[in-house]
C-alpha cells in the first residue's frame, strides 16, 4: 500500500500532465459527438447561422466561466455571479439613460463589479471567511438590493444606442456575434495568463497546496483577493452583454446562472478542490452544455427535458471523470 | 501552536461548554434583535406573533435538522428546494386519488427519501462532489416537476387531517411546530448521545481515519443524505397543506435559506464541527429578522438583504472570537 503510494507520488507530475491532456481530449470528443448527433437528427443544426448563434448564447457563460474557473483553481468558490449580473445592469442602464454614453455606462458597471470583487475577495482572503458563505451572503444582499431599488420592475434602456444594440445583435464580418468575440478574446488572454504567466502559476500553486505556496514565498491572500476581483469583473462583462441582449436591467437577470456556470466549469474538469483544471476545459464544458440544449430544443423537446438531461449529464460526466482519475491513480 | 491551544483549553471550560463555539455570538445576536424589534414594535411579543414566528421556523428547522447532519459529514444537498416542490405535488396528487393521508405521506416520504438515496449513492459510490451532484439533481427535479404537472395540483380531497398538518393546532401550538420539535429532538439526541451521531462527526472530521478504524463511512454519509431527504418529505407535505395545493414553483431558494441557517448556527462546511442547537438558533435568527421586517413595516425585499449581512457578520464575529481565544 505505502510502496504503491510512493511509486504513484513519484510518477505524478508526468501522469497528471498526461491526464490533463486526455481530459481535454475527452471533452473535445464529447463535443464532437454532440455536434455529430444533432447534425444528423436536427435540420439546420449544423449551419453557420445556428453555430454562431449558439456561440453568441454561450458567450455569457464563457465569460463568467473564466472567472469561476480561476476562483475554483485558487481553491475557493464564487456563487455570487448570478446576482452580480442583475446588480451591475443597474448602474449600466441608469448611467446610459442619463448620459447617453455607452462608455460611461460600462465604466460605471465595471466600477460596481470591481467593488463587489473587492468585497468578496477581502472577506475571503483577508478576513478569512469561507468563500461559499461570503458569496452566498453577497448573493442574497445583491439580489435583495436589486429588488429593493427597482421595486421588482425592469428598468428599460431608453437610449437605443447603436453601439449597445450591436453588443447583442452585431456580428463581426457579419458572421460571429460581437459577444462571442469578446468571450473568445478574454478566454485567450486569461488562458495565456493561466498557462504562461507567473501569476497563473501562483494561482495553481495556491489552489494546489496553500501551505506549500506560502512557504514558496507567494502571497496567498493577495492571489486569492485578485482572483475574486477577476471573477467579479468578468461576470460584469457577462452582465453587460446580458443587459444589451434584453435591452434593460432585469431584476430577475441571472437567476440560477451561478449554478449553470459552476456545472459547466466542473464538467470541464476544473476541480472544486483547487489547483486542477484549465480554461480550455471550462470552455469545452460550456460549449457542450450549450450545444446540447440547442440541439434538444431543435428536436422539439420542451425546456423541462433539457433541464433533466443536463442534470443527468453533469452527474454522469463528473462520475466518469472521477472513475477515470481513480483508475489512473491506481485506487 | 499546540502549546497555544493547550493554553486556551481551560478558558473554553470557563466560557461554558454548553454555549460552545459560535452559539454564544448567535445567542447575543438573537437577544439584541428581539429587544430592538420589541422596542420599536411592542406587538412583537404578542402570542399571535410568537406563534407566527414559530410556524415560519418549522419548515426550515425540519429540513435544517437533516441538513445539519449532512453538513457535519462534510457533504451538502442543494436539491432540497426543488425536491420540496416536487414532493408537495406528488403528495397532493396521491391524496387526491386515494383520499388517504397515510398513503399521501408515504408517497411523499418515499419520493423524498428516494431523492436522498439517489444523491447519497451518486456521492458515495460514484464519488461525485456533493455540491455538483446535488446541483445536477436540482436541475433534474426542477425539470421533472414541470413534466409531472404544469399547474399547481389543487386540493380535491378536503381531508381534515391533511389540512391540520399545516394549519391545525394542538392546544395553542401549531401542528407543524410540534412536528418540527419532534424531528429536532430526535436528530439532536442522535447527534449528541448516540454512537451513530459520534460517527457522523468523525466522518466529517477525518474520513480516512474513520475508514481505517473499520467503520463504513459511505454508509454514514448515505444515511445522512436519506435523513435529509425524509425531512424534505415531511416539510413538503406541510407546505402543500399550508398552501392548500402542490405548487411546482414552491421552494425556490429554499435550499439557500436552509444552508444559511445551518452555517449561521456554526456548523462548518468542512465537516466534523457543528451542532443542532446552533442550527435552531440560526433558524430563529433568520425568521425573527423576517418577522421584524414585516411588523416594522419595512420593505419586504430587505428579507433577502439582512440575512445576507447577518450570515457574513456572524461568521466573521466567530472567527474573531476564535482568534482571541487562541491568543
Amino acid at each position: 500500500m505505502s510502496l504503491a503510494n510512493i511509486a504513484s507520488a513519484k510518477a505524478q507530475p508526468s501522469l497528471l500532465a498526461r491526464l490533463f491532456a486526455r481530459q481535454e481530449l475527452a471533452l473535445f470528443v464529447c463535443l464532437v459527438l454532440v455536434l455529430v448527433f444533432f447534425s444528423v437528427t436536427v435540420e439546420n443544426f449544423f449551419s453557420v447561422r445556428n453555430m454562431t448563434n449558439v456561440l453568441g448564447q454561450a458567450s455569457l457563460a464563457l465569460t463568467a466561466g473564466i472567472g469561476c474557473a480561476i476562483v475554483f483553481i485558487s481553491g475557493e468558490v464564487d456563487i455570487s455571479i448570478g446576482s452580480l449580473l442583475a446588480t451591475i445592469a443597474l448602474p449600466l442602464i441608469i448611467i446610459m439613460n442619463d448620459t447617453n454614453s455607452l462608455l460611461l455606462g460600462v465604466g460605471g458597471a465595471l466600477l460596481f463589479g470591481l467593488i463587489i470583487g473587492v468585497v468578496n475577495g477581502y472577506l475571503t482572503a483577508y478576513a478569512g471567511i469561507n468563500s461559499l458563505i461570503v458569496t452566498l451572503g453577497t448573493m442574497f444582499i445583491m439580489r435583495g438590493g436589486v429588488y429593493l431599488y427597482t421595486g421588482q420592475r425592469a428598468i428599460p434602456d431608453n437610449t437605443s444606442l447603436d453601439s449597445f444594440i450591436a453588443l447583442s445583435d452585431g456580428r463581426l464580418f457579419n458572421v460571429i456575434p460581437y459577444s462571442a468575440v469578446i468571450a473568445i478574446v478574454l478566454l485567450a488572454a486569461f488562458g495565456y495568463m493561466m498557462q504562461h504567466r507567473p501569476f497563473g502559476r501562483q494561482i495553481y500553486a495556491v489552489g494546489g497546496n496553500q501551505e506549500v505556496a506560502r512557504l514558496a514565498g507567494y502571497d496567498v491572500r493577495r492571489v486569492k483577493f485578485i482572483c475574486f476581483i477577476i471573477s467579479a469583473l468578468l461576470a460584469t462583462v457577462a452582465g453587460i452583454i446580458l443587459a444589451a441582449r434584453v435591452g434593460s436591467a432585469q431584476h430577475t437577470a441571472g437567476l440560477n446562472f451561478e449554478f449553470q456556470v459552476v456545472a459547466a466549469t466542473v464538467l470541464g474538469g476544473v476541480s472544486l478542490a483547487g489547483g486542477i483544471g484549465s480554461l480550455t476545459g471550462m470552455a469545452l464544458g460550456v460549449l457542450i452544455l450549450q450545444f446540447l440544449s440547442n440541439g434538444l430544443r431543435g428536436l422539439g423537446l420542451p425546456t423541462e427535458w433539457q433541464l433533466v438531461i443536463t442534470g443527468m449529464i453533469i452527474i454522469a460526466a463528473v462520475a466518469f471523470d472521477e472513475a477515470k482519475r481513480r483508475r489512473a491513480n491506481g485506487g | 501552536m499546540s502549546e497555544l491551544t493547550h493554553a486556551s483549553a481551560p478558558k473554553r471550560f470557563i466560557g461554558g461548554q454548553l454555549l460552545g463555539s459560535s452559539q454564544l455570538v448567535l445567542g447575543v445576536i438573537l437577544a439584541v434583535l428581539c429587544i430592538a424589534i420589541s422596542i420599536a414594535a411592542p406587538q412583537f411579543y404578542s402570542e399571535a406573533n410568537i406563534i407566527a414566528i414559530l410556524r415560519q421556523c418549522a419548515l426550515v428547522l425540519i429540513v435544517a435538522s437533516g441538513m445539519t447532519m449532512l453538513i457535519i459529514t462534510a457533504e451538502v444537498d442543494l436539491s432540497v428546494g426543488a425536491s420540496l416542490a416536487f414532493v408537495g405535488c406528488i403528495g397532493m396528487a396521491v391524496l387526491n386519488s386515494t383520499h388517504s393521508l397515510a398513503l399521501g405521506m408515504l408517497a411523499a416520504l418515499a419520493f423524498a427519501g428516494g431523492v436522498g438515496l439517489f444523491n447519497g449513492l451518486v456521492v458515495t459510490r460514484l464519488r461525485v462532489n456533493s455540491l455538483i451532484a446535488t446541483i445536477g439533481t436540482m436541475m433534474m427535479l426542477q425539470g421533472g416537476v414541470y413534466l409531472f404537472t404544469r399547474e399547481a395540483v389543487q386540493n380535491h380531497n378536503q381531508l381534515a387531517s391533511f389540512t391540520d398538518l399545516g394549519a391545525g393546532y394542538a392546544g395553542p401550538v401549531p401542528v407543524p411546530v410540534i412536528l418540527a420539535a419532534l424531528i429536532f429532538v430526535v436528530a439532536y439526541v442522535t447527534l449528541r448521545f448516540t454512537t451513530l451521531g459520534r460517527y457522523l462527526y468523525a466522518v466529517g472530521a477525518n474520513e480516512k481515519a474513520v475508514r481505517l478504524s473499520g467503520i463504513r463511512s459511505e454508509r454514514l454519509k448515505l444515511f445522512a443524505f436519506i435523513v435529509t431527504g425524509l425531512c424534505v418529505g415531511v416539510a413538503g407535505m406541510i407546505l402543500s397543506s399550508l398552501m392548500n395545493a402542490g405548487q411546482p414553483t414552491a421552494g425556490r431558494g429554499f435550499e439557500l435559506t436552509v444552508i444559511a441557517a445551518v452555517i449561521l448556527g456554526g456548523t462548518s462546511l468542512l465537516g466534523g464541527r457543528g451542532s443542532l442547537f446552533g442550527t435552531l438558533l440560526g433558524v430563529l435568527v433568520l425568521k425573527v429578522i423576517d418577522n421584524g421586517i414585516i411588523i416594522l413595516g419595512w420593505n419586504q425585499d430587505l428579507q433577502m438583504v439582512v440575512p445576507g449581512i447577518v450570515i457574513i457578520l456572524a461568521t466573521y464575529l466567530d472567527i474573531i472570537r476564535n482568534r482571541a481565544n487562541v491568543r
